[in-house]
């Protein structure tokens, strides 16, 4: 393989961990954009979505590798992998939101902050009680086709996982500008007190951020588990770290900007690893972060960091 | 249970707590404490069993790590992630500094540090060259590596510390998780994931440390000594109310005269340099480090132990890191063999083979969860308890007049050659987004004059105001103080140069008590840095009971309205107490020029009546007041001048009544037709 060839073959993986971790940031900046709150259980929400996709496609009776399908039923399960591992991790969202978060919504300082590092904490131990700290082969329905394209290789598994990420990002653009509620979402976000008055019920769009934001967590889970065939309850901590810099990257509270961001990590991460090594990724990126908070805390996308009052 | 009305308990009660209630609670303190050291100094003694003094030594370790912390987010209130890492820098620096890891060949450059002992020559094998070993002092690098983790904490601090504190979480989150990696990517330094070998024990007075726990528990409750003291002298100083403000409100400890780039990084900086100590004490008990001790659920497990204690508690924080040491090491394997007896009792398979052991880290969760919804303040909350106020101090005294005594020195300074302005705007303009706030805006104060701000709503007279104090940058034009070009300085220099505001909405620090808001607007005007609060020198001992003199003397504007509540939070106040505590906490900082923002918001006549007065007496005492007032009988009495500001122009300026006959105030407060009426 020849430079161009290694070079179109990572930008081609950085999409595909690009495309998981937009929808990771996704959460992290709705959430935040509503409620001004860095919510760590986040991570470890995606984590356990990767577990909730595991268990509904072994239900479906898929089991490890072998068991691949071709065609509408292909394209059936996949479907209802999602719809229901989105579900499952949406619901937790809303568990933990009303269970735990909402009441100290109102608080200032480190509080909040803490009680979901609590709850991150929580659910990673739950997950290495239960399942165990041995990392589980993930059932994968996705027959291998390849195409070559030079010397790099595009696989179907590729394309169905952007196309998937494409139709939840399209959807929650859709969803947020043009819909009722996503626009008291945004209302929200701008004040929260104005948007009250107006007559938006703003317990009912945080938990509905919540439950969108965990719930694209859930299918980045899914993804996670289909691409690199695996999951463990050690995932969260890393992903969810790429994440937050993409959504800081894209400028927090900015929803096209968390897609944007993700995206650049993604092929931070494919080429450096390609290009640097692998075992530097994590400082490159982090280094990324710091980088983007001292030059530009906006973000790319430039919108003004709301201070709270 | 027994109620306190119930005659024979209280009478029992009475008898058993009388003679030590009766002792006065400082002697009562100084006993307790007294005990708690002697004990904790005897306890390997009494105790002998090895694995007993091991455990202790570690949760010693851990305490340190608790009180370091504890500065950074008790005190400060900046969530810290990644705590562990500045332990890992500190424990590395010296298990390098320490042990055979690294070694370059020998050269004469190396002989000064050869006549100090921090290295040493060793012969090479089988006629290679010779080798450097380092021999760096524990006792050396104790001290040391507090500085090396400390140059960290502000190298990784400074550039995030300037924003809002969630991003300081996620950068120290970040930076835990990094360092260990690095530790494991660079072998050569650190043998990588295998870990350091043979770092070199202590050595003290000839005396060899070695593998034996006990000197090691010796040297961490020096440690936590040394650190409750110096926790306890930071707290109660210049440094510990600033942090305090900063945690409560940021931009309000800005406007006070605080610095807060500075301050946090100070803070960000000492819990760093505790961790980076307490690594060398952990890694020269060890006797080697590997990059797996310092993962995330340290920096948790360390976040969890002051949590449970209580945040800023100095005392809850060594409480709850000994709780949770003494979990892990001795209760939990207690608790594991009582649970397999009960399984084997009941014939229970599952409940013979469970490890509490492994579920610690769910347990730090749970409590992380628990503490936060239920009990925030931890075991044992950071302040103690006020003392309820008399019949005589409830009743208010409206003092329907003036100050009674002068206060000493106030206004003093604005001495400005005759015709210069005090502040002085020229074109001065504020643009959000589309909406200009302010525009164009000429104004000027001269030096001891009332000058009133008005207009409709959203005029622009709040904008004016931060702009001018530094919360928000002008997109054109210039403010002159005293004839200094003070256009877009940070908030806390302009308080140094002698403007001082209250805050249309309220911007007390409610969790600090009135004394300890006014002492905060002190913040410019005294000098006390971290190491002279930590040693308390006769020139710091001065400086704070001028402080508190000057304090008090400024809480007795409001006659006794204040007064008795000096020791009160200022949240428990109503809400005209809390707008005159705003108004001493401004007038603390000696300002030349006071920038009031409806300071008579929420009261009812007479109060505003008494407010006015007293204003009116602190200009006479040499200080230039700006107001923002909706009250006309307010403007009308106080103001030399009033100036009128409508869609951030100033369509009017002139005395009380020039302005009520202007047209165009008129029109902008009635409306058109409204206007033509009149």
């Amino acid at each position: 393989m020849d430079f161009q060839d290694i070079l179109l073959q990572q930008i081609i993986n950085g999409l595909s961990l690009g495309a998981m971790y937009s929808l990771l940031a996704l959460g992290f900046t709705m959430v935040y954009g509503i409620i001004e709150l860095i919510n760590f259980a986040h991570f470890n929400v995606f984590m356990v979505g990767s577990f909730f996709g595991l268990w509904v496609l072994e239900a479906t009776g898929l089991i490890g590798q072998r068991s691949t399908l071709e065609g509408l039923p292909l394209i059936g399960v996949l479907l209802l992998a999602f719809v229901c591992t989105m579900l499952l991790s949406g619901l937790l969202g809303i568990v933990i939101e009303r269970a735990a978060l909402r009441s100290v919504r109102q608080l200032r300082g480190t509080a909040p902050m803490i009680l979901t590092i609590g709850i991150s904490y929580i659910l990673y131990n739950v997950i290495l009680l239960t399942v165990g700290a041995d990392t589980h082969n993930f059932a994968n329905p996705i027959p291998v086709v390849k195409w070559q394209i030079g010397g790099a290789v595009l696989q179907l598994r590729e394309v169905l996982l952007w196309s998937v990420s494409l139709v939840l990002m399209a959807g929650l653009h859709f969803f947020v500008r043009h819909t009722r509620i996503g626009k008291a979402m945004q209302a929200t976000a701008q004040d929260q007190e104005a948007a009250r008055m107006m007559g938006v019920e703003v317990d009912r769009v945080v938990i509905l951020a919540f439950f969108i934001g965990s719930a694209l967590a859930g299918a980045a889970g899914l993804i996670f588990g289909l691409y690199y065939n695996f999951t463990s309850y050690v995932i969260g901590y890393s992903a969810g770290l790429r994440a937050f810099t993409a959504a800081v990257l894209g400028g927090i509270g900015n929803i096209a900007g968390a897609m944007i961001g993700g995206l650049i990590i993604g092929l931070i991460e494919s080429l450096g690893g390609q290009f640097i090594a692998v075992r530097w990724t994590d400082v490159i990126i982090f280094s990324i972060l710091i980088l983007v908070l001292v030059l530009r805390p906006t973000g790319l996308m430039g919108l003004s960091v709301p201070q709270k009052s | 249970m027994a109620t306190p009305s119930s005659p024979a308990l209280r009478t029992l009660r009475d008898v058993l707590f009388e003679p030590i209630l009766r002792i006065p609670q400082a002697k009562r303190r100084r006993v307790l404490v007294t005990f708690l050291v002697i004990a904790a100094a005897l306890f390997p003694i009494i105790d002998g069993n090895d694995g007993d003094i091991d455990a202790a030594a570690n949760a010693c370790s851990f305490a340190v790590l608790a009180l370091g912390l504890n500065i950074v987010v008790g005190f400060a209130g900046l969530l810290d992630l990644g705590y562990a890492a500045f332990f890992a820098i500190g424990a590395y620096s010296y298990g390098i500094l320490a042990s055979y890891q690294v070694h370059p060949v020998w050269s004469d450059f190396w002989l000064p540090f050869q006549w100090l002992g921090l290295v040493a020559r060793i012969a090479g094998d089988g006629g290679a060259a010779d080798l450097v070993h380092f021999t760096f002092s524990f006792w050396l690098m104790l001290p040391l590596s507090a500085l090396i983790a400390a140059f960290f904490g502000i190298l990784f601090g400074a550039p995030t510390l300037r924003l809002k504190g969630d991003y300081l979480a996620i950068v120290t989150l970040g930076f835990g998780e990094i360092v260990p990696i690095v530790a494991r990517n660079t072998p050569y330094l650190t043998n990588g994931s295998m870990g350091l070998n043979g770092v070199a024990p202590p050595v003290l007075f000839g005396y060899r440390f070695g593998v034996e726990s006990m000197p090691y528990y010796y040297v961490g409750l020096a440690m936590i000594v040394l650190l409750i003291f110096i926790s306890y002298r930071l707290k109660d100083s210049r440094i510990g109310r600033a942090w305090m403000a900063i945690r409560e409100d940021e931009i309000a400890a800005g406007a006070m005269g605080v610095n807060r780039v500075k301050l946090k990084l100070l803070a960000f900086a000492i819990g760093a340099g505790f961790a980076g100590s307490t690594g060398v004490l952990y890694v020269a008990k060890l006797q080697t480090a590997t990059p797996e001790m310092f993962m995330f659920p340290v920096s948790v497990m360390i976040l969890v132990m002051i949590v449970l204690g209580g945040m800023g508690s100095v005392a809850g924080v060594v409480l709850g890191a000994l709780i949770l040491a003494l979990l892990q090491s001795w209760f939990l394997q207690d608790l594991t063999q009582w649970v397999h007896a009960l399984g084997r009792l009941i014939d229970v398979q599952w409940l013979q083979q469970i490890e509490l052991i492994q579920s610690i880290e769910l347990i730090f969760g749970i409590i992380l969860v628990f503490m936060m919804l239920f009990r925030r303040q931890g075991l044992i909350p950071a302040t103690g308890t006020t003392a309820p106020l008399s019949l005589e101090q409830q009743t208010a005294l409206p003092s329907r007049g003036e100050i009674q005594a002068a206060l000493s020195g106030l206004g003093a300074g604005a001495d400005l050659p005759p015709g210069t302005p005090l502040l002085e705007t020229r074109k001065l303009t504020k643009r959000f987004g589309g909406i200009t706030a302010v525009k164009e805006l000429d104004l000027v104060v001269m030096p001891h004059q009332i000058v009133a701000l008005i207009g409709p709503n959203g005029s622009g007279k709040s904008t004016f105001f931060n702009v001018v104090t530094g919360l928000d940058e002008p997109n054109g034009g210039k403010i002159l103080f005293m004839g200094e070009d003070i256009t877009g300085r940070p908030s806390h220099a302009i308080v140094e140069r002698g403007i001082a505001r209250t805050f249309q909405n309220l911007r007390i620090f409610p969790n600090m008590t009135v004394l300890e808001n006014v002492l905060v607007g002190m913040h410019a005007r005294t000098r006390t840095n971290a190491i002279g609060a930590v040693l308390r020198s006769p020139a710091t001992r001065r400086e704070e009971a001028a402080t508190r003199e000057w304090a008090m003397e400024v809480l007795t504007i409001f006659g006794n309205r204040l007064l008795p509540r000096v020791n009160h939070y200022a949240h428990s106040l109503s809400y005209a107490n809390r707008r005159r505590v705003e108004i001493a906490r401004a007038v603390a900082s000696r300002p030349k020029l006071l920038l009031l923002d409806e300071p008579t918001a929420g009261m009812n006549p007479a109060e505003t009546l008494e407010l006015a007065a007293q204003l009116r007496s602190l200009a006479d005492m040499g200080l230039s007041i700006l107001l923002i007032e909706h009250k006309l009988n307010v403007v009308n009495d106080l103001a030399d001048k009033v100036i009128v500001l409508d869609h951030g122009e100033k369509i009017a300026e002139g005395t009380a009544e020039e302005v009520h006959q202007n047209d165009e105030v008129i029109r902008a407060y009635l409306g058109r037709k409204a206007a033509a009426r009149v």
